[in-house]
């Protein structure tokens, strides 16, 4: 069970029809047929998704939100022109997904988890927080938004507990997530697992250093290639450049600090 | 032979090089060792380009640009990675690795002065003559980047036809295999870099690489790339592509590859009638992995219900005044 998600199993480019649609606002929770993806996939990987109608050349980078045996779901934000089209798309509709792709968190030696996640990059900790339940590992979620509009994402959610804040406090605590944690009582061994934007991410690292805690954080990036090739996902880490789409998305945190 | 149903023969001469179809990769968007990590099935042993170009190699590692390094724009995407590679003596030690290739590798090499071309031609040749029975991929070929910055001049070496014959005639020194040029269409006219190149002793020239150009973060209207420019390629530079082909082609006698926007079958063939012996992929390549034999196989459909027996057939016919006996390779 306990592989490295480094290798886990290989990608494959299926279409993939679209069999429901959840939508939070502008958010859309998409869940796609597609058992062959649904078990290659671990929590923290990503698919390619090409944008339906022939107006855009790149796949669309989407962290895998959940799997079923059957089912991918994706939780997509409508950022751009070509997400946007994504995020209306109806049932029915088939999509060309390529994936998983990328390195999911390690689980190994997990025994508690802290789940920290903002806006959008909420996404793939529902996968994380299924595995890590059907494992017996004890969670707890933090998840910040912008306002209360970006916060009806938490309707895409179910991990108890989950805490949110927003940062115009109009839903729960007003603040950042990692402010918010401060407020939590948060077992001392855990793992801290996050995604979100840039900021949330160097302010939870230099958190978890100050805490004395490990932890991983999953990054977004532009793409091209989304497989290695391009170099165009790099991230600036403690050790380099570093590929979002081969050497990640999933990065050590003590790499992301500052 | 028109209007029989014979199966078409794809197959295209490159000076030296014999290739099964007409379509490699352009350098820097496909990398065989990457993807076939990451995908299931045996990239290697069915490997869908004719030719493997991996990305540019220079002498020593470069960390690229700053991020954010692409971005997609109208028709097309932007890139301003700069050359990251882990430099010559990783490149030396991974090339084992394509061994089992059945396709001729053509090695991309760039750099920063003249010298650095030579350096790496000549320890890649030192690197296949001593080999003994370690097992190399076929390299029959190089092909020079002169689109790289010269940090004596902070121009591109291929902006400068004279600068771009003296690295030709020095990397000619220190080989006898297939050189090619890839020429940078950032110049006033293309032609006379060709010629140039072509005169110093190029066996073939390339393009094009991509358009300089740049973007814009909309929300502070500053440049969205970490690199403030980058190379515009994607469906939007075919037009312009097929252009330079055209007037290369009609220009200079060593074979062309052309390359710029090709992202279907229809595309390689504007490009083969536009005088290019052979084509290459790129961007196409970030569509998805199956986009190279989707390619080929277009190709191969729209050849034959056209009725076209070889690419010898449509070769230059975009050509003013040009007879297929003119491209002698």
């Amino acid at each position: 069970m306990d592989a490295d998600p480094a290798l886990s199993e290989r990608a494959v480019e299926r279409a993939c029809r679209i069999v429901e649609v959840r939508r939070f606002g502008p958010y859309a929770l998409l869940s796609m047929a597609a058992p062959d993806l649904a078990r290659r996939a671990v929590p923290g990987q990503f698919v390619m998704v090409a944008v339906p109608g022939g107006s855009f050349l790149l796949r669309r980078p989407i962290s895998v939100h959940s799997v079923t045996s059957e089912r991918v779901r994706l939780l997509v934000e409508p950022r751009g022109s070509g997400t946007a089209v994504l995020a209306a798309l109806p049932v029915g509709e088939t999509l060309s997904v390529a994936g998983p792709l990328g390195r999911g968190f390690p689980l190994a030696d997990v025994t508690a988890g802290l789940l920290v996640g903002g806006g959008i990059g909420t996404a793939p900790l529902q996968f994380l927080a299924d595995e890590l339940r059907g494992r017996g590992v004890p969670l707890l979620a933090a998840f910040g938004f912008r306002d209360a509009a970006q916060a009806r994402l938490a309707g895409a959610f179910d991990i108890e507990p989950l805490w949110v804040a927003t940062e115009d406090g109009s839903i729960g605590r007003r603040g950042t997530a990692v402010a918010l944690l401060d407020a939590l009582e948060i077992p001392a061994q855990a793992t801290v697992f996050a995604c979100g934007p840039t900021p949330m991410v160097a302010a939870l690292a230099a958190w978890a250093t100050r805490r004395g805690s490990s932890g991983f954080a999953s990054l977004e990036a532009h793409m091209a290639c989304g497989s290695g090739a391009c170099h165009g996902c790099v991230i600036p880490t403690s050790v380099g450049y570093k590929r979002v789409c081969s050497d990640g998305p999933v990065f050590p945190l003590g790499e992301l600090e500052g | 032979m028109r209007g029989t149903s014979s199966t078409p023969d794809l197959a295209v001469r490159l000076g030296p090089l014999r290739l099964r179809h007409p379509v490699m990769n352009a350098s820097g968007t496909f990398d065989l060792l990457e993807a076939e990590a990451r995908y299931e099935g045996d990239l290697v042993a069915s490997f869908p380009f004719a030719a493997y170009v991996p990305k540019t190699v220079t002498l020593e590692p470069r960390a690229g640009n700053p991020p954010p390094r692409v971005t997609e724009t109208a028709a097309g995407m932007i890139n301003s990675v700069g050359l990251a590679n882990k430099g010559l003596d990783h490149y030396l030690g991974e090339l084992p690795r394509l061994a089992r290739l059945q396709t001729p590798v053509i090695v991309n090499v760039g750099g920063s002065r003249p010298q650095d071309y030579v350096t790496v031609v000549r320890r890649i040749e030192e690197h296949l003559a001593g080999a003994g029975a370690t097992p190399l991929p076929d390299i029959p070929a190089y092909e020079l980047n002169v689109s790289c910055p010269n940090v004596a001049t902070g121009l591109a070496i291929g902006a400068d036809a004279r600068a771009t014959a003296e690295l030709v005639g020095a990397v000619r020194q220190v080989t006898e295999r297939f050189v090619v040029v890839k020429l940078t269409p950032n110049v006033t006219d293309i032609v006379v870099v060709a010629r140039a190149a072509a005169d110093a002793g190029a066996d073939g020239l390339s393009l094009v690489n991509t358009f300089k150009a740049m973007v814009l973060d909309g929300q502070t209207l500053k440049p969205f790339l970490g690199g403030r420019t980058g190379g515009l390629c994607g469906p939007a530079i075919k037009p312009i592509a097929l252009r330079m082909v055209a007037e290369v082609a009609s220009a200079v006698a060593v074979p062309v590859i052309g390359m710029g926007g090709i992202v279907s079958g229809h595309d390689v063939l504007e490009f083969v009638a536009c005088g290019a012996a052979a084509v290459a992929i790129g961007a196409a390549n970030f569509t998805g992995i199956a986009a190279p034999s989707r390619i080929v196989g277009e190709l191969r459909a729209e050849m034959e219900s056209r009725g076209f027996a070889g690419l010898s057939e449509v070769r230059g016919s975009a050509l003013p005044g040009v007879a297929r006996s003119d491209f002698a390779d």
